[in-house]
């Protein structure tokens, strides 16, 4: 058996909310083939499956959040045929004693997939079996040590070459940012070659110690796993610290969640499941006053490890986790929770009538903190102006065929593209980011152009590159594919990052002008409104033209009311002009 | 969240789920209505069950122990029992208590309001009015705390002052010579109990194998032993299948594998076969609170109903029907109505019989246990091993302790025996402080108590009891 992980979906990418899960138990997936859609704060990505095989269990659920690493589905007769697996302790895993049957080593990074779930206390978990390439050139890789720990320096080795390790017994002390824990091994056998040296700085997955061939590895005995992965992890530490103190994991580990909680006696069942409809999922460790704290700080205490004897959590292992949470979310994704605007006070609307509460999720939650960080952070002025297009309308049909050979459509805001990139060429302080902190400009001598798209889960941006070097045919094609791959939530996050000045185009719905919020790092933004026939004075008398309403919203800070006029004008110059682009831009 | 001090909140029940409510919401500066048909609040418990139950409980003891004196040699002639007096007493006791729950509503500037309630909308209820009419009331939130009924079975239904429910049996009209009492649990056992001590001959029938089901066997085994002296007959596996009256009596019938006598007669039959949610009230329908299919209406774990201006605590929203878990419903209720981030989620609800020996557990069972397949290890100790329980001549208990063999923390604790509704307590504080088996042992208990058979329990789980000789594990 095989287990899907989700894998790396970006720098800074965590976790997503699942939208769509297009496998079921008992479905055939191949390697390659989209098995989720999955909505990050960044963009609805499709995740291709990375085994092939016969899906078994599916272990998460629509609309649920899932994290980098957690365990998505496992497949039966999986990918490739590598594994020396048994099926005995697949399928029996209460019952079968893996460490006559499953005589497999290990060779997969350390995680969770060196470790089999074998006969526990409780035996609703799956077992996973131990996947692996080779019998006899077994590896000790540097396990998990819990969450954000990510590497530790070795205080103390405990085994040479030639030494004999059993599953469990330490093998060397490891000081990591929060504690001195002993790493015992996962596996059993003769030490060949030991690869690391005291005082170095070990890294999670780093191999520590091969073992000679022939040697066999001995699963353990896993508790088994919740749904969140980060407990894991937790539970690792833990289980690293109590082997440190000389207790084994089955001492010192909580206990697990019964199924359901309590129940007795008479004509009334103690039944707390169904008492006040009550979420049971056990007896949590911890007095009662600890378990309202972790509530009032908004963390779930099932994941909370506790360092108490039996586990129990105590106030000071809620209050550390909650940094830990709130740490973790700054340095991952750059911005703590706590930054979110703060508002004033939500009036009593239940008193008018029902609500319905809704969790924000990825894009709008993305946005609206986007928007307000723009709002707030930058003194907004919005320019307007009108572009004479009746010419550029012409040249746009006759040109639109050579547009659709290359697969694009010859739009406004393709041509807006071209004009933009020309403009910021002549006007750099639009292309630029302000560094307050150091009282920097920061110029940038690239120029890439994001083009927001209305799409149903929300306003995204993918960027098109180098604008300045692609013709007007090329930007259409580009612009066509990436609005198309927006819609279909195929945009990867990459495809939004590294924008130095923004379109958003209205038009096509209407309206004769707004005011954009600026694309924070960047500092202007242009608006396209519908165009329209209006009377202009031309020579004397009034001529239909076709006018399209322009407006340019900029940061104050670095750029000055008249260079904004003089900035939109040249735009409208060069959309009235179109010859202009080849002469300055 | 909303300025909490200026919510006006109403409160349609006044037992003792509905009154904690009312109170803490009166704390914590809310403007409070308690609705109640009653003169004071009280509920069913203060006017007809814990309260009342209890008072006549402890004069069933006080005859019994009277009687059970001989053995010490002490003699009293057999009791003669003036039952208005009595009746005066058990009244005496409601009204002290129900009245002085009124006070404490007046001094905390709650509106009680004697009525029924009927709802308009979510936040509108009818009421009578003070002068006769009736009236409108508006509210912030309200919460249902309409609490339950006995249960009635359709095919005895019988119009006759000879069947008892809870309620009559509890009003005490007369001693009857003969009473069969339908229903082996906790509210039969008492009532039986209490009618016995004064002279009936008790017969009590159970539909299952076993008196008060659902409870470890282990527990109840000392008080069926002590039954079947007290009682007349215990008639398990038996179904009632009519009642009939005829002349002065009430003719039962019976049907089960171990009946013997297929009819019998009987001066009086005390129906109680369990509570129902007291939840068919008027214009509910014009809310969005979703009553579930027992009756039970549906709540969240903030106690909230489907119609969020609307809570609802107690025996309404579901087992177990005790009053100490209502009025810790009701008290969270309230707290999440003043925006505090709580929810009902305690790790164990204890709950006692109050039978001769006293039955009470709380957390995990044994029973529960075996039904969820869970391992555990339960650590026993008898009483025949107590100082204090061979002092008071009372060696028929038990404490146990339901431990987790992983973590060896206390999940559930069993007591049988004199007094095991007072000393559960400590065992409902064990599981809720996440203690250790050694935690208990190692915590000083006061010699000779019989709590300190809780401590005993816990050194016998490590095979080190003082008291208890067991040879090695």
């Amino acid at each position: 058996m095989t287990e899907f992980k989700l894998p790396e979906l970006g720098e800074n990418i965590h976790q997503g909310d699942l939208v769509r899960l297009m496998v079921a138990p008992g479905a055939t997936v191949a390697e390659g083939e989209p098995v989720m859609e999955l909505e990050t704060d960044k963009a609805v990505v499709e995740v291709p499956s990375s085994v092939s095989g016969t899906v078994k269990d599916v272990l998460v659920k629509q609309g649920e959040k899932i994290k980098v690493g957690q365990v998505i589905f496992t497949v039966e007769n999986g990918s490739g045929g590598k594994r020396v697996e048994s099926r005995a302790v697949a399928s029996e895993p209460a019952k079968s004693e893996p460490r006559a049957t499953a005589p497999t080593v290990s060779k997969t990074p350390a995680k969770a997939a060196n470790q089999a779930a074998s006969a526990s206390s409780t035996t609703r978990s799956a077992a996973a079996t131990v996947p692996s390439e080779s019998v006899g050139s077994a590896e000790f890789r540097l396990p998990e040590l819990g969450e954000n720990i990510h590497q530790g320096d070795l205080v103390r080795l405990m085994i040479s070459p030639g030494a004999q390790v059993a599953e469990g017994q330490p093998v060397m002390e490891l000081e990591t940012d929060k504690a001195v824990v002993e790493v015992p091994s996962s596996l059993t056998g003769i030490v060949k070659e030991v690869l690391v040296n005291q005082g170095e700085q070990i890294k999670v997955g780093q191999v520590v110690f091969t073992l000679e061939a022939g040697a066999t590895s001995q699963p353990h005995a896993q508790q088994p796993s919740r749904a969140d992965g980060s407990h894991d992890h937790e539970r690792s530490t833990f289980q690293a610290a109590m082997r440190s103190e000389g207790r084994t994991e089955e001492q010192a580990l909580p206990p697990d969640p019964p199924r359901s909680a309590p129940v007795a006696a008479f004509s009334m069942p103690l039944d707390l499941d169904r008492a006040a409809g009550v979420e049971h999922r056990g007896p949590v460790a911890a007095a009662p006053h600890v378990r309202r704290l972790a509530r009032e700080l908004g963390v779930d205490i099932h994941t909370v490890p506790g360092t108490g004897p039996g586990g129990r959590i105590s106030e000071d292992d809620i209050k550390l986790y909650t940094k830990m949470l709130l740490a973790s979310a700054v340095s991952g994704t750059g911005q703590a929770p706590a930054t979110h605007p703060r508002q004033p006070a939500l009036p009593d609307f239940i008193k008018w009538g029902k609500i319905e509460r809704v969790p924000m999720r990825g894009v709008r939650r993305k946005t609206a903190e986007h928007m307000w960080e723009a709002w707030t952070s930058i003194p907004h002025v919005t320019q307007n102006d009108k572009a004479d297009i009746t010419e550029l309308e012409q040249l746009r049909t006759r040109f639109g065929a050579k547009a659709q050979e290359a697969g694009g459509k010859m739009t406004v805001t393709a041509i807006a593209l071209k004009v933009c990139a020309s403009a910021l060429k002549i006007f750099p302080q639009f292309n630029a980011s302000i560094d307050m902190e150091k009282e920097e400009i920061v110029y940038k001598q690239f120029i890439n152009i994001g083009v927001a798209v209305d799409t149903d889960r929300g306003l995204l941006v993918p960027v098109i590159r180098e604008v300045d070097k692609k013709n007007i045919v090329e930007l259409a094609a580009e612009l066509t594919l990436l609005s198309k791959k927006a819609r279909d939530k195929k945009l990867a996050p990459a495809d939004m990052e590294g924008g130095t000045f923004t379109i958003t185009n209205l038009g096509g719905i209407g309206g004769t002008g707004f005011s954009p919020i600026v694309n924070y790092p960047e500092v202007a933004i242009l608006g396209l409104s519908r165009s329209s026939m209006e009377p202009v004075w031309i020579n004397g008398k009034f001529e239909p033209r076709q006018v399209l309403p322009l407006s340019l919203s900029y940061d104050h800070r670095l750029i000055d009311g008249a260079d904004a006029a003089r900035f939109l004008r040249w735009i409208a110059e060069a959309f009235e002009q179109p010859f202009l682009l080849s002469v300055q831009g | 969240m909303p300025e909490t001090s200026n919510l006006n909140i109403a409160v349609i029940g006044g037992g003792p789920g509905g009154y904690a409510a009312a109170f803490l919401a009166a704390d914590l500066g809310m403007k409070v209505t308690l609705i109640d048909r009653e003169q004071n609040p009280g509920g069913v418990c203060l006017y007809r069950g814990c309260i009342p139950s209890k008072a006549l409980l402890h004069v069933a003891k006080l005859i019994d122990e009277s009687r059970h004196a001989k053995n010490w040699g002490i003699k009293f002639g057999e009791p003669t029992i003036d039952l208005a007096r009595l009746r005066s007493f058990k009244e005496a006791v409601v009204n002290k208590l129900t009245g002085g729950l009124g006070q404490v509503a007046k001094m905390r500037k709650v509106q009680y309001v004697r009525s029924d309630a009927s709802f308009e909308n979510s936040t509108t209820i009818r009421v009578a009015r003070n002068g006769g009419g009736e009236e409108k009331l508006s509210f912030d939130r309200i919460i249902i705390a309409t609490g339950s009924r006995p249960a009635v079975i359709p095919s005895l239904k019988l119009d006759s002052p000879r069947m008892l429910d809870s309620t009559s049996a509890l009003d005490l009209k007369d001693v009857p010579g003969t009473l069969l009492v339908i229903g082996g649990g906790y509210i039969g056992l008492e009532l039986g109990t209490v009618y016995a001590a004064l002279g009936s001959k008790v017969s009590v029938v159970e539909m299952t194998a076993g008196l008060l089901p659902g409870a470890d066997r282990d527990l109840v085994l000392p008080l069926h032993k002590r039954l079947e002296k007290s009682f007349q007959s215990i008639l398990l596996n038996t179904t009632v299948t009519a009642v009939k009256e005829e002349s002065n009596r009430l003719r039962v019938c019976f049907e089960g594998k171990d009946v013997k006598e297929r009819e019998q007669v009987f001066d009086k039959v005390l129906v109680s076969v369990g509570r129902k949610p007291s939840s068919e009230i008027s214009g509910l329908d014009r809310t969005q609170v979703r009553v579930g299919q027992r009756g039970f209406i549906q709540v969240n774990k903030h106690l909230q109903t489907d119609d969020p201006a609307i809570y609802a605590i107690g025996d309404v929203v579901g087992e177990p029907m005790l009053a100490h878990k209502a009025s810790h419903e009701g008290r969270t209720a309230v707290e999440h109505i003043a925006g505090h981030k709580v929810a009902f989620e305690p790790n164990a609800i204890p709950a006692v019989v109050f039978t001769d020996p006293e039955i009470a557990w709380t957390g995990l069972t044994e029973t529960q246990a075996t039904k969820e397949n869970r391992e555990i290890k339960v650590a026993k100790f008898p009483w025949a091993a107590s100082g204090r329980a061979v002092t008071i001549d009372r060696t028929d208990g038990m404490t146990k302790l339901v431990i987790d063999p992983a973590t060896e923390r206390v999940l559930g604790v069993g007591i049988v025996g004199a007094g095991a509704g007072e000393l559960i307590a400590e065992g409902t504080l064990a599981i809720e402080m996440a203690a250790l088996a050694k935690d208990v042992a190692l915590t000083i208990h006061p010699h000779p108590t019989l709590s300190e058979t809780v401590m005993q329990s816990a050194e016998v789980f490590f095979g080190t009891s003082t008291d208890l000789y067991r040879p090695k594990r």
